[in-house]
């Protein structure tokens, strides 16, 4: 049969964002698939060096759209590990709330574009609803829909208004009350099953050596979370499970992200018990003047995505000298999905991209 | 339908079936687009404004170009508008398309979207929310009643600029041109 | 235990470990592949990222490796999570290193971005095609002394408006 080379994307439904693949096909099995990145990139680490500490936080939360919490948390981390500021406990409790609500938040807009995109469109609109009552709450706390900026070297911006405990409660109760119906709508579907077993598979080998992390690597059966692995916040304080699956293919992966998302809410619960009283801001130098110690530092914590990387470099002056961000995508949108396509049929393609969770302004940057 | 409308319908149907039909094309530009599921899913509902995604830029009447926009998306962005039929609409939404918004230094984004493809509207904010979406569609309305929403004439008519600023920023364009360009007047 | 064996089977490497949890590990430019392929083999197999900082008063480019392991269990004696920074230092001008793939695939992507963004040249790389970027850069552009505002001043602020109404 004759090959053909295939172009799929950015202008198609089944992409996840602006993003786009090269495929070499015999047929509509897939032979070499090469991704091509870089329809989102602007260059934020070039940028950063032109900006102070305290103005990049504008520019972090920008670089994973769809989940910027986790992106300030890493900024911060880094920052007070280069400065050395310590945080109050209350404000731990408050940024694992936060980044929690966040990891929901985040799971439902992933579950409404699979879900979507395999035609479930009642689930997408219960999803995309869902996320918007997270939404909600965010914009109570922040004062924004999108973006927050709530997260501070020091701390976080603000406390708790009086009664947020209890919508916090109420709303996750709400979306809980769904699970039933998520379940026998889309999870226990039989389709659902057809349509994402055994497709998309990576072996447990194959993920470690292409430096795959979170639902990837947690569905070959390894419990790797960085939240176990290297507790930051207020991880360490409450007991919780990693959800693991064995199979390592689309229909475990999206298992995995539903059983996080339930996981998620329990940990809400118990952390918002044991939220002790106290101050939630240490108070940090001038920012405008605001100059941090020669050194570098690594810090890591886990995004809805798997595991998120910050390296920086500080020489010293008001501006970070370099940073570079190891986001979760990058490995598994450009090395684990050129493999995963290798074989597949072109209309996985959309499958496999989705359950591996690629959010391509992640790549790009 | 409101009945005051009635008589408009009757003068001139296509321009009302175009007003409240929009289609939009469905291409993740930028950050902005993370506004665009609530909008068009149960919450928001932007079918009560006869806006609906399409598949392909070929049944598309509306372009939303969804935030900053890197070079190697401006390619696609121009190619994209050249398959839409006409009569056709371009909106951008927030500060970047604008003058460049918080990227103003960034190497590889545009500052200023209206040089290189026609705008009819520009919603400002980072991200503009829903709402601000729907008020901008209800002013393209009033702009398409008023047959101020002319980009695609405007495009038309100065082509040759258009795509000389194109080529300036992206190098010799494969494909050729949609309308003859004249030479230099 | 690992500071000690890699102090004893390494000549010039320094060894510092001033932060929680982050050992950084500098050496000359021909030990990395043989520090890369000793840690592996002592299980630390998960390699984080390459990194690239431009030292622009010292006229050289230091490559960052970080890697650790999945799990800690996997490498004997380890009490703590440990993050690996292994870190060397190549010429500024015309930069060439050998590729890591063969050790780590998943350092495929990364060196074809530091290829793009800092020019330089990895040895036996299979494909150093340009990844991000659309137009070609006479400096690239995350070097140091690449001015991006005089950049954007220069290519951007010279394209002229198409309508005669935008100008005013």
């Amino acid at each position: 049969m004759r090959e053909l080379e295939l172009y799929y994307g950015p202008q198609h439904l089944g992409m996840v964002g602006n993003f786009s693949l090269t495929l070499q096909v015999e047929g509509d099995k897939i032979l070499k698939a090469s991704a091509n990145p870089g329809y989102l990139h602007r260059g934020f680490e070039k940028l950063m060096e032109k900006r102070s500490w305290i103005k990049n936080f504008p520019m972090v939360c920008r670089i994973n759209v769809i989940e910027p919490d986790s992106m300030e948390m890493i900024y911060s981390m880094g920052v007070e590990k280069l400065a050395g500021i310590e945080v109050p406990e209350r404000a731990h409790f408050i940024r694992s709330i936060f980044l929690e609500l966040a990891r929901v938040g985040s799971h439902l807009f992933g579950l409404w574009a699979y879900a979507n995109m395999l035609g479930f469109d009642t689930v997408a609109q219960w999803a995309m609803y869902h996320r918007d009552l997270v939404l909600d709450l965010f914009e109570e706390l922040t004062g924004g829909r999108v973006y927050h900026i709530y997260i501070w070297p020091g701390g976080v911006r603000r406390d708790f208004p009086e009664g947020f405990k209890d919508k916090i409660v109420k709303t996750l109760h709400t979306i809980g009350g769904c699970v039933p119906d998520y379940d026998s709508t889309f999870f226990n579907n039989r389709l659902f099953y057809e349509r994402a077993c055994n497709v998309g598979k990576v072996s447990r080998a194959e993920a470690m050596e292409m430096g795959g992390v979170g639902q990837v690597i947690r569905a070959t059966g390894m419990a790797y979370d960085i939240r176990k692995v290297e507790p930051y916040a207020a991880y360490d304080r409450v007991p919780w499970n990693v959800p693991t699956r064995k199979e390592g293919d689309a229909f475990s992966r999206i298992w995995i992200v539903r059983d996080e998302m339930i996981e998620s809410v329990h940990m809400i619960f118990k952390l918002l018990d044991e939220m002790p009283e106290g101050n939630v801001y240490n108070r940090i130098p001038n920012p405008f003047k605001w100059r941090i110690p020669e050194g570098e530092a690594y810090v890591r914590c886990e995004s809805s995505r798997g595991e998120l990387g910050l390296y920086m470099v500080s020489d010293g002056g008001k501006e970070p000298y370099r940073a570079h961000f190891r986001t979760p995508s990058y490995s598994h949108g450009l090395t684990v999905l050129e493999k995963a396509l290798e074989g597949a049929n072109i209309s996985d393609v959309g499958n496999i991209m989705m359950s591996l969770y690629v959010v391509a302004p992640e790549i790009d940057r | 339908m409101d009945r005051n409308q009635l008589k408009k319908w009757f003068q001139n149907p296509v321009k009302m079936a175009h007003k409240y039909s929009l289609h939009v094309v469905y291409f993740c530009t930028g950050c902005g687009i993370i506004e665009i599921p609530p909008s068009i899913t149960a919450r928001w509902d932007a079918e009560r404004f006869g806006i609906i995604p399409v598949a392909t830029p070929r049944q598309a009447s509306l372009f939303i170009i969804a935030g900053y926009v890197s070079l190697k998306t401006l390619r696609s962005i121009i190619r994209t508008y050249e398959q839409m039929p006409e009569p056709k609409f371009t909106v951008s939404l927030g500060s970047c398309p604008i003058n460049g918004g918080m990227y103003y230094d960034s190497y590889n984004t545009i500052k200023h979207l209206e040089k290189y493809i026609p705008v009819d509207g520009m919603i400002a904010g980072c991200m503009p929310r829903p709402e601000a979406i729907f008020v901008g569609v209800t002013h393209l309305w009033t702009l398409i009643d008023k047959d101020m929403a002319d980009g695609y004439k405007r495009y038309r008519s100065n082509y040759s600029a258009y795509r000389a600023n194109q080529e300036k920023i992206l190098g010799k364009l494969e494909w050729p041109p949609l309308f003859p360009i004249h030479g230099e007047e | 235990m690992l500071k000690q064996e890699l102090e004893t089977t390494f000549d010039n490497i320094t060894i510092r470990m001033e932060k929680k949890n982050q050992l950084e590990l500098s050496i000359t430019k021909d030990g990395i592949m043989s520090v890369l392929s000793f840690l592996k083999n002592k299980g630390y197999d998960h390699l984080h990222v390459i990194s690239c900082v431009d030292w622009i008063d010292d006229k050289q480019l230091e490559l960052v490796y970080i890697l650790s392991a999945y799990m800690k269990q996997d490498v004997p004696g380890e009490t703590e999570q440990l993050n690996i920074l292994l870190k060397t230092r190549i010429g500024r001008d015309d930069p060439k290193y050998i590729t890591s793939i063969a050790l780590f695939p998943a350092a495929e992507p990364y060196e074809r971005e530091i290829h793009e963004m800092f020019g330089v040249d990895f040895l036996g790389h299979p494909r150093l095609t340009p990844l991000l970027l659309e137009r070609d850069y006479d400096i690239p552009p995350f070097r140091k002394d690449f001015d991006t505002k005089q950049y954007v001043d220069d290519v951007f602020g010279s394209v002229p408006s198409v309508e005669g109404e935008d100008k005013n």
